[in-house]
């Protein structure tokens, strides 16, 4: 490639010498709006500023206020239109049918209960999730909602889930919730058993170990 | 309409994690690697600006086009700038082709960035997983890694497909990205790698492991687009015809496409479910309509795509939705390696998201400006070699894609 003088050099590798203490990286607190620590590299004049990133604010629920509520109360809330009877949840205040002309859906209290549609097991999240790896995301299909929600499938070996199979809500406990959607999680139908260990499951339980290993390593 | 658009010029910085450049100095790098190409155009050429950048919280900057925008000197242009996730920079380029398309304008800068090495890995998966429904999906531990899994493993069961058929998208575009000095997976690892090698990599979420997910990154590009009268007066030998576009959507949470009354009536019961993405059938096909490609003779006509491998699984996902194989072969049609250099539709030479990296804003530019060099007989001179070179192609495909498929658009270009 031509060289050319109005192109910035752009350094292959740079060693951060200088470094300021982070308390941010840790445990968030509430502590303004503010730069929160920086790392420096003088040979490749390089600087790097940490911004804290967790920023408080809030949901307003507005017309959802009826899930929040519930799910305090230990109740699961969607919402049906009365004019074609679609079902949701999560609730959609409105009817999705174009015929249905935004038609106000209605609440409706679902059984606390459905199956699973799909699923994944989890060896990788964001930040704030690291420590509960490997979890399984199951998107389930709540009592005959026309939708799938996502939630954790816990009680069970990842390994064991499976397509279709029957699940319940279960709740966390009444001081721990907080309206929202992790004031609940999903758990295997009383009566239902995993089928046993085949070669699939195996590579599953083999991947999910180091993951176990790690987890197991984070402060 | 018969007024013809055209990609006229363009170029990206190296895509890497960390990169030390400023999303001015990026865009300015790649205005100028673009002039050195076409050495007719100049800054007071342009006449409309569009900017390509997903998340202000990476920059931790309102509005940062504004910086790039007088930085370029390009005051008193007309400006603004697309959001619209993983197909931002796909978007972006709709927007300019809509905005030369029209008559409006002549030629239109779509400049985009991602500065995603300004956070950690795990901390950049929760910023991007805020572009779910964060109510529901992030709050739960949710990212997009995750959500993709979720959809790609029953994809996978439905279509009697392995964890070996995915990982080998993620082999192909690491192999290829050795290729492209720009890309990431050269810049650092620089090696190719096997189908093992994906397997054994740790696991992202089942069944995805780390090989088969794309690089978060840091990077610019640039793209011109332009009248195919400025073109032939300015660029001649070195544009591309914007024959075909689409740009379609889908639902932001992927558990609601199970029975939504518009797929229902435009596809049939249970379409797109969560296996398929919907928006880039629609999108594509919208595409091939306006190109004048038979869907069934898609896979014939196109000879070099640029695809939004963001999982080795969507790029798979994907051969379907753009209707180059479908439910009966779709098994064939990876494992034959129809898609590899030696195949007769490869896909991502230049590297993918995989192999290239993924800087949001500024991906579906790369993209295009990938396929664009491949359709002007560029690319020895832009990769390393000639092996990731497609000879006389004619006919490329360019797909951008956002969300859990919420977003999506599709180019065709054409050599003129
Ligand atoms: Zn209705």
């Amino acid at each position: 490639m031509t060289k050319d003088d109005r192109k910035h050099y752009i350094p292959d590798k740079v060693e951060y010498g200088e470094k300021h203490p982070d308390k941010f990286r840790g445990d968030v607190e509430e502590d303004g709006f503010h730069f929160c620590g920086y790392d420096y590299d003088s040979e490749e004049e390089q600087f790097k500023v940490y911004l804290h990133y967790d920023q408080l604010y809030y949901w307003k629920y507005a017309e959802l206020s009826k899930m929040g509520k519930g799910l305090l109360d230990g109740e699961i809330w969607g919402t049906k239109c009365p004019e074609c009877g679609d079902k949701f949840f999560p609730p959609r205040v409105n009817c999705w049918n174009l015929d249905c002309n935004l038609e106000k859906t209605e609440w409706i209290k679902l059984k606390p209960e459905g199956y699973v549609h799909t699923y994944t097991i989890a060896g990788w999240s964001g930040r704030s999730s690291l420590k509960r790896l490997p979890f399984v995301l199951a998107y389930v299909v709540v009592d005959g909602c026309k939708t799938a929600v996502a939630n954790e499938l816990r009680g069970i070996d990842p390994w064991n889930a499976e397509f279709e199979m029957p699940v319940k809500v279960v709740w966390a406990d009444k001081e721990d919730r907080r309206g929202t959607i992790t004031d609940f999680h999903f758990e295997p139908a009383d009566d239902w058993e995993p089928s046993g260990m085949n070669p699939e499951k195996e590579r599953m339980k083999e991947l999910c170990e180091p993951v176990y290993e790690w987890v197991k390593s984070m402060k | 309409m018969t007024r013809k658009v055209c990609i006229s010029g363009g170029a990206t910085t190296p895509f890497d994690y960390p990169l030390h450049a400023t999303p001015e100095s990026m865009i300015a790098n790649c205005i100028v690697e673009t002039q050195e190409d076409i050495p007719n155009f100049t800054l007071r050429d342009l006449e409309f600006m569009v900017y390509s950048h997903f998340s202000v919280h990476f920059g931790k900057q309102l509005c940062p086009e504004w910086i790039v925008h007088d930085h370029l000197g390009l005051v008193g242009l007309p400006h603004f700038r697309v959001e619209n996730g993983g197909n931002t920079g796909g978007s972006a380029l709709y927007a300019a082709f809509l905005a030369v398309k029209s008559g409006l304008f002549d030629v239109v800068g779509v400049a985009g960035w991602e500065t995603m090495d300004n956070v950690t890995q795990s901390q950049g998966s929760e910023f991007i997983a805020l572009a779910s429904d964060t109510r529901y999906e992030a709050l739960a531990g949710g990212i997009y890694p995750i959500y993709y899994a979720a959809m790609a493993y029953k994809f996978m069961k439905e279509h009697g497909l392995t964890e070996e058929d995915f990982a080998l998208a993620g082999m192909k575009n690491r192999t290829y990205a050795c290729d492209n000095p720009k890309a990431q997976w050269a810049r650092n690892e620089n090696k190719k790698i096997t189908v093992d090698d994906v397997m054994n990599s740790r696991l992202i979420s089942y069944p995805l492991k780390k090989y088969d997910c794309c690089l978060m990154s840091r990077g610019g590009s640039f793209a011109l687009v332009t009248s195919e009268e400025w073109a032939k007066e300015n660029a001649d030998g070195k544009y591309v015809t914007i024959d075909g576009a689409g740009l379609s959507s889908c639902t932001i949470r992927a558990g609601d496409r199970l029975a939504f009354p518009g797929w229902t009536e435009m596809y049939g019961e249970g379409y797109p479910d969560m296996t398929e993405f919907g928006a880039c059938r629609k999108s594509g096909e919208d595409a091939y309509d306006m190109a004048g490609i038979e869907y069934d003779r898609a896979a014939k006509e196109i000879d070099v795509a640029e695809i939004h491998d963001a999982f080795s699984s969507s790029e798979t996902q994907i051969y379907k939705a753009l209707h180059w194989c479908d439910k009966d072969n779709i098994k064939d049609f990876v494992r034959n390696k129809r898609t590899f250099m030696e195949g007769d539709l490869p896909v991502n030479p230049g590297g993918g998201l995989m192999g290239f990296g993924h800087p949001v804003g500024a991906t579906g530019i790369m993209s295009a400006i990938e396929c664009y060099y491949q359709l002007t007989d560029m690319i020895p001179d832009k990769h390393h070699s000639s092996d990731t070179y497609v000879r006389d192609a004619e006919t490329g495909l360019v797909n951008s894609h956002a969300g859990t498929g919420t977003s999506i658009s599709n180019f065709i270009l054409r050599r003129p």
